[in-house]
């Protein structure tokens, strides 16, 4: 038998002989782990970004929100005569005094959307002025970047305070400014002191009414205190729609997140019952949706698996097909080492390996490839990818194996030929 | 019994089954060959003399009859024995000269001593010592292509001495050659021979070389038709003497481990 390093430094020999060919034959293999890794990365970015999405809403809460109903304007329940000037629906204060004294409920942060128009002289910004409870930066897994949050005493005396999310900040302040805690914030009639601002870096979006980022946030007792039950919503130039919600969102926190079935399912029973004449509300429980989207994932990887498969067979079949090639040309070779002294073993082993050499670099190029392909994604989809240490070994592993599947033939067949054959072609 | 025979055929048959057809091809060879002998295998094209090197090369097993190599059965030997036994007894030179196109000259010569697991060291030093024998030393770098085909063949013998096989097997060294360049060859291993008392086994049609021979094995139709010095008549189809009576696998063992025991003197004395 030759030296282990005597046969891979032959091999490289080889492959540098025919640059050309050892490329094209590992082409199959290069695009085969090259889509395979950035598919995965992406995937997995993509997944990623959907289960912190779904994390950063709390898996130990159950979202219900009010969900606006479509109203009839023909067959109201005022009659026929004209359409109501007030739309009342939603949940509210009813449902939050009942939800409260649940059984398994710990606490519930609430939410309303006073759906002040926020503008900058003429143009009206993306933003929500939002009276919430004491619980909301811990349930929307918000930190203060500078100043403070709301004490008891501000919730106690209807401070008029605010609390700006970061998008706020630079919607409102463009230039920068620096002094934004403690400056004052007018909408409206209304006029409110900055004692922070928050951040959300988790992405977090709440039904209805976002990003915390995007909110200007005050204490729920000022929000009644100032704007009562009616929020009121602009609907196009002439008429200004009341609008009684009383709360927008409800973050309802369980004891127990073993029971968290039960009581959604109790809950939406409640809720049902409540609201048996329209549907104005919806509940999302974020551990299902996270349960969902891994059984989902799960199956994309197995049909990504199974492509992956497809394409290496493929390419492992094309290789198969030139190292045959291969064989037949270098039968005077095959039998000149043979007269030389070359046991099976060695002609076996030579052409062995220089297969796995080859779908071994291709295995390389390929993760290259694919890296490249997921950042080039990543930079200008703007999808976040994340290419994971084990799809990269795994890869390369797997293209070295499918070296070994497809090189074994026709080593085989290269180390069964008859040396006699070279001194009969002379 | 002389102890210094390297090469004994008895009777050796070749008969190839072509569509069911037999042909013939050896119709019983028998001959001796002792060490440091050059020999001549020659005939016209059709006489067998390539069936007998590849007999002799152990690339082929004749149809019936024995092939004693340094009283060794070849017969015996399994196929990776037999590769062991072209490594280190045999070494071969083609007439295409048959290198590695892609090695440079050094690298060439050295390819049986991978076979053999010598270490990258004693490799080099005894491809530059076997160069220079050869007359190449300083164009160890180079590659066959940039060789003329005298130099080739130089190159070929340097690499069929590497591992101090029994006997040089050249299957028309100087076919490819022009008349000049051939000679140099022929003087080549008439040097080798004398001097290093490398035993050689030549098969060639050239007629003009049989003065270099010391013993000239002419075949015709797959039977020897003379052979120059004559052979004794015990020699080619009497009883082998000292062999007969051994039963044949002992004769194996004792020849293998003459083998063996070669192979490690070789491989301690680098």
């Amino acid at each position: 038998m030759m030296r282990f390093t005597d046969i891979v430094s032959l091999s490289f020999l080889n492959l540098r002989l025919h640059k050309t060919r050892s490329l094209l034959t590992s082409l199959g293999v290069i695009f085969g782990v090259g889509s395979v890794i950035s598919m995965m990365a992406i995937s997995k970015g993509a997944e990623r970004s959907a289960l912190s999405q779904i994390e950063s809403m709390g898996i130990d809460k159950i979202i219900i929100h009010t969900k606006k109903p479509h109203f009839d304007t023909t067959s109201g329940s005022s009659g026929s005569n004209s359409v109501s000037a007030v739309e009342d629906y939603g949940l509210d204060i009813r449902d939050y005094q009942f939800i409260k004294t649940m059984e398994n409920v710990h606490h519930i942060t609430t939410i309303r959307n006073t759906r002040q128009p926020i503008t900058r002289g003429e143009t009206r910004l993306d933003l929500k002025l939002c009276g919430v409870t004491q619980g909301f930066m811990k349930d929307t897994s918000c930190h203060l970047t500078t100043g403070r949050w709301f004490t008891e005493i501000d919730f106690k005396n209807s401070a008029t305070i605010c609390v700006i999310g970061q998008n706020v900040k630079r919607k409102l302040f463009p230039l920068g400014a620096k002094d934004v805690v403690g400056s004052n914030l007018r909408t409206g009639t209304a006029s409110y002191r900055i004692v922070g601002i928050i951040a959300n870096d988790n992405g977090t979006s709440l039904p209805e009414v976002g990003s915390p980022n995007d909110m200007i946030v005050i204490p729920s007792t000022t929000d009644m205190a100032i704007y009562g039950n009616y929020a009121s919503e602009s609907q196009g130039r002439r008429s200004n729609k009341a609008i009684l919600v009383d709360y927008d969102v409800m973050l309802v926190n369980v004891a127990n997140l073993e029971y968290i079935d039960n009581t959604s399912k109790r809950l939406q029973n409640y809720l049902d019952k409540a609201h048996a004449k329209t549907k104005d509300w919806d509940m999302i429980v974020p551990l299902d949706l996270l349960k969902q989207r891994e059984r989902t994932q799960k199956i994309f990887t197995i049909v990504m698996g199974a492509i992956a498969s497809i394409s290496l067979l493929v390419g492992g079949i094309g290789i198969m097909n030139i190292m045959l090639a291969s064989v037949s040309e270098r039968k005077k070779e095959i039998g000149t080492r043979r007269a030389l002294g070359a046991q099976k073993f060695d002609i076996l082993f030579q052409f062995l390996i220089e297969t796995v050499i080859l779908t071994t670099l291709g295995g390389c190029v390929g993760i290259g490839l694919g890296l490249g392909l997921s950042e080039i994604v990543k930079r200008y989809a703007e999808m976040p990818t994340e290419a994971s240490m084990t799809n990269i070994i795994g890869s390369l592993l797997i293209s070295s194996f499918v070296g070994v599947v497809f090189g074994t033939y026709p080593a085989w067949r290269a180390a069964q030929q008859n040396p006699i054959d070279v001194l009969r072609s002379e | 019994m002389n102890d210094d025979v390297v090469v004994q055929l008895r009777d050796i048959r070749k008969t190839y089954n072509p569509g069911g057809l037999a042909v013939h091809v050896l119709k019983g060879i028998s001959f001796s060959i002792q060490r440091g002998q050059f020999v001549g295998i020659v005939g016209t094209s059709g006489s067998g003399k390539s069936t007998m090197l590849n007999i002799l090369g152990m690339l082929d097993v004749p149809t019936s009859g024995n092939y004693f190599l340094e009283k060794v059965n070849v017969a015996t030997l399994s196929d990776s024995d037999q590769a062991t036994v072209r490594n280190i007894r045999i070494g071969f030179i083609f007439q295409s000269f048959n290198l590695f196109p892609y090695l440079t000259i050094e690298q060439n010569i050295e390819v049986p001593m991978i076979y053999k697991r010598v270490s990258p060291r004693i490799r080099r030093a005894r491809a530059l010592e076997l160069a220079k024998v050869v007359g190449l030393g300083h164009r160890l770098g180079h590659r066959p292509t940039q060789l003329s085909g005298g130099e080739c063949q130089r190159v070929a013998v340097a690499r069929s001495l590497c591992n101090d096989p029994a006997f040089l097997l050249a299957d028309e060294p100087t076919g490819n050659l022009d008349e000049k360049t051939g000679n140099e060859i022929m003087a080549l291993f008439h040097r080798i021979n004398k001097e290093q008392n490398v035993t050689i086994i030549m098969v060639t049609h050239n007629p003009m070389f049989e003065p270099h021979y010391d013993k000239v094995i002419r075949l015709r139709d797959g039977r020897i038709v003379q052979t120059k010095p004559t052979d004794s008549v015990d020699e080619l189809t009497g009883p082998l003497s000292g062999f007969g009576e051994l039963p044949q696998d002992r004769m194996a063992a004792d020849a293998k481990a003459t083998l063996t025991t070669t192979a490690e003197q070789e491989g301690t004395s680098k």
